[in-house]
Order: structure tokens, then C-alpha cells, then sequence
């Protein structure tokens, strides 16, 4: 690239001093509104009751290890893929596999629907994000109408829809995210900033404007202006790779899920993090997180097979869903809140809900 | 086709690179920000505003098929 000679009275050295005071300034600032922790403002809430969650459907039908799945906002389908090249399309109501596509690559890490329900989106290690329009007829190659939308130089590690079925945000081994235009392949724009590979991504709730967050192997998470390609936050606290980010429903903080054992929660407006949600029996990697409606529950999915149900406010656990035998790769909340859709290595998708007598 | 990223900081890079550091500290430590009292707050009031419509808090009827659609009172 061209560059720029050194500034009047500029050094390497001395942009390192100011880096290094920078962040100093960073942290004062950060620690000067820190008068409170949040589990002590939690203090005067009641603590919650027994949670009535149990898996009630098994989905199964994959071949190998399920790495995602994301829900329709139907509320009642589902797509997932798996490290065998395989993404299905299910209604969790009738357990009927609706469609199915075999990806030329194995390794679909991320898949997401569009937000009409006609489309899904995937990419892994094909390096690759692709669009496959979901037809009617239940015989059609659905492989025959493949789109290719995002071409990163590294593994595709997660993807979302925008607002409509016309934009597509992907994250990625190379280091970066993009946002794409589906119709045209276009590149709409970069965002550069991590130094390892982007493991995730989430859009932020639309109230909240055009921002999303992304979270990596150089333990930061991110927060990025759309349209602009600027990383306006940053966080570091997490000691090892953060596998997955979400937004809390309101928009105003994030949670994210590490290696380190540990998922935490940011508030944006406070420029922090205000909660670490750990255990000393929780000792294996955090994979994925989600939010229940309101935002109380924070559901995990870990390396040790186990789903942690974290009290959000409180910093305490509320509850631990067993089942799979193998470990969780992703936990999603129905759009409407109702069920928890929980993906594993052991080949099968789980839904569960909350029922009372 | 993005760049891939690189793992080695050439001789002329380190001083963009220093400088991009420099520029992007500047933007994060002038935010806006508020307390940790007033953030927590905010968010224990979203709680508890939508705690009842919260179906995995609150559970739904057992006998209650939950992927039918159903009519919700919103509150305005």
C-alpha cells in the first residue's frame, strides 16, 4: 500500500506513548463510572423460582456433527447445518425435514434465514456465503438455484441477514466481516479491526440503529457502525478465544461465550463489562449464547455437553439442561420466545420449553 | 476478494499501523458514558418489563401446543 512517511516530529515510538496513555485514559474513564456492580443493584430483585425447561422434541436426521442452526420468524421452523456438508430445513412442530441441500464443502459453520422465510444462507469452509431460495416443490435441486453471495479468504465462521433478504453480514477466519449485497455479490463493506479470526457476529435489535457486534480469537468483541465501517467500542476481558456474541434484547449490552470457561455481559452505555457468569465446576468452553424474551436468562451451550441457564441480573445460575452427548455448538430463543433450540456434535438438534400443570 | 490478514508488521506498516491504533484509541476513549448504577438500572427495568410475556420464565400451559400462533395482549 502507499504510505506516509513519518509526521512532523513523529515516531513509532512516540505513537506507542500516546497508544499506551490512550488506553490509560481508557480505563480511568471506564473505572470513574463504575460506582456500583450490577449483582448488587440485582440484590432487592426476588431471586427466581424453579425453571420448568425440559428438551421436548429431538430433532435427528443429520449425519454428522450439527455446528448452527437459526430460526424462521414463523417461530417455528428452523434451518441447520452440519460439519457433513448438510443443511436442513425442519418445522420443529411436525419434526418433518422440509428441504435439504448438500454443500459441496464440509464445515458449515454458519447458516442463517432470511427474514421472509423464503431464503437461507450458508458458508463454512468453502470460504463462502451462499443463498439458496427455498422453493415450494419439495423435488426441486435446491443446490441448482445456489447463489454465491460472500467470498472471504478464510473460513466463513458465522452469517446473518440485515433487515431484509437483500443484505447478508458474514464473519470470518480472515480476520474480517462483510456486508454483502445478495442480489449482486457486491461488497458493500469491510470491517477491519480484529487481529485473529472473527468467530462471530450479531446484528444489533433494529430500534437500536445500525450497529453490530463481532467477537473473536483475539478474546476482543466489537462493536461496528454499518454504514461507515468504523469500530466504535471495543472490550477485553475475556483470557482466551470468544466463540459467540449476542445482543440483549433492548439493544443496550451484549453477552458473549469464551474458551476461558466464563460468558460475560457488556453494557455499551457504560463503555463495561458488568457481569462474569462462571462456576468453578464450570471448567470447559463456552460455545454460544442467547438471551430468553426479556432478557432475565442467558442460555450457554458448553464443551461439556451441558446448557447453563444464567440468572443475567444476579450473576448466579438458574438452572443446567442436560441431554446431549456430545458438545453444544449453538443455542437459539424462538423469535416469539417460546422454545430454546440447542444444537450439538451429537448429530442432533434439541427443543425445549418451559410447561406448567 | 478481502485481503487475507497478515501476521507480520513490515517496517513501513508499523508506523500506519501505530497511527490507526493511535486514531482508533481516540474514538473509543471520548464516547459518551454512563454510570454502572444508572446502566444496571436500565436493565433490571427491561426485565421487569417483559418478564410476564417471557415464555421460558414464565412457562406456558402444559396442555398448550407452543408453536401454534397466539394472540398476545401488548401492553402500549
Amino acid at each position: 500500500m502507499a504510505c506516509q512517511g513519518l509526521q512532523g516530529g513523529e515516531t513509532v515510538a512516540s505513537l506507542k506513548r500516546e497508544s499506551e496513555s490512550l488506553r490509560k485514559k481508557l480505563e480511568e474513564e471506564r473505572k470513574k463510572l463504575s460506582d456500583i456492580e450490577l449483582n448488587q443493584v440485582a440484590e432487592k430483585i426476588e431471586v427466581l423460582g424453579p425453571l420448568s425447561i425440559k428438551t421436548r422434541r429431538v430433532l435427528k436426521g443429520h449425519g454428522n456433527k450439527v455446528l448452527c442452526m437459526d430460526w424462521c420468524k414463523d417461530k417455528r421452523r428452523l434451518v441447520s447445518s452440519s460439519q457433513d456438508g448438510k443443511v436442513i430445513v425442519w418445522d420443529a412442530f411436525t419434526l418433518n425435514k422440509e428441504h435439504g441441500v448438500a454443500l459441496p464443502c464440509t464445515w458449515v459453520m454458519a447458516c442463517a434465514y432470511a427474514p421472509s422465510g423464503c431464503a437461507v444462507a450458508c458458508g463454512g469452509l468453502d470460504n463462502k456465503c451462499s443463498v439458496f431460495p427455498l422453493s415450494l416443490d419439495k423435488n426441486e435441486n435446491l443446490s441448482a438455484k445456489k447463489k454465491s453471495v460472500a467470498m472471504h479468504t478464510n473460513y466463513v465462521s458465522g452469517c446473518t441477514f440485515t433487515s431484509s433478504d437483500m443484505q447478508i453480514l458474514t464473519s470470518s477466519g480472515d480476520g474480517t466481516c462483510a456486508l454483502w449485497d445478495v442480489e449482486s455479490g457486491q461488497l458493500l463493506q469491510s470491517f477491519h479491526g480484529h487481529t485473529a479470526d472473527v468467530l462471530s457476529l450479531d446484528l444489533a435489535p433494529s430500534e437500536t440503529g445500525n450497529t453490530f457486534v463481532s467477537g473473536g480469537c483475539d478474546k476482543k468483541a466489537n462493536i461496528w457502525d454499518m454504514r461507515s465501517g468504523q469500530n466504535i467500542q471495543s472490550f477485553e476481558s475475556h483470557e482466551s478465544d470468544i466463540n459467540c456474541v449476542k445482543y440483549y434484547p433492548s439493544g443496550d449490552a451484549f453477552a458473549s461465550a469464551s474458551d476461558d470457561a466464563t460468558c460475560r455481559f457488556y453494557d455499551l452505555r457504560a463503555d463495561r463489562e458488568v457481569a462474569v457468569y462462571q462456576k468453578d465446576s464450570v471448567i470447559f468452553g463456552a460455545s454460544t449464547v442467547d438471551f430468553s424474551l426479556s432478557g432475565r436468562l442467558l442460555f450457554a451451550g458448553y464443551n461439556d455437553y451441558t446448557i447453563n441457564v444464567w440468572d443475567v441480573l444476579k450473576g448466579t445460575r438458574a438452572s443446567i439442561l442436560f441431554g446431549h452427548e456430545n458438545r453444544v455448538s449453538r443455542v437459539r430463543v424462538s423469535p416469539d420466545g417460546t422454545a430454546l433450540c440447542s444444537a450439538s456434535w451429537d448429530n442432533t438438534l434439541r427443543v425445549s420449553w418451559a410447561a406448567y400443570l | 476478494v478481502l485481503p487475507r490478514m497478515s501476521s507480520k508488521a513490515h517496517g513501513s506498516n508499523n508506523i500506519a499501523h501505530a497511527r490507526r491504533t493511535v486514531q482508533q484509541l481516540r474514538i473509543e476513549a471520548n464516547i459518551d458514558r454512563i454510570k454502572v448504577s444508572k446502566a444496571s438500572a436500565d436493565l433490571m427495568n427491561y426485565c421487569s418489563e417483559h418478564a410476564r410475556n417471557d415464555p421460558l420464565l414464565m412457562g406456558i400451559p402444559a396442555s398448550e401446543n407452543p408453536f401454534k400462533d397466539k394472540k398476545h395482549c401488548t401492553i402500549l
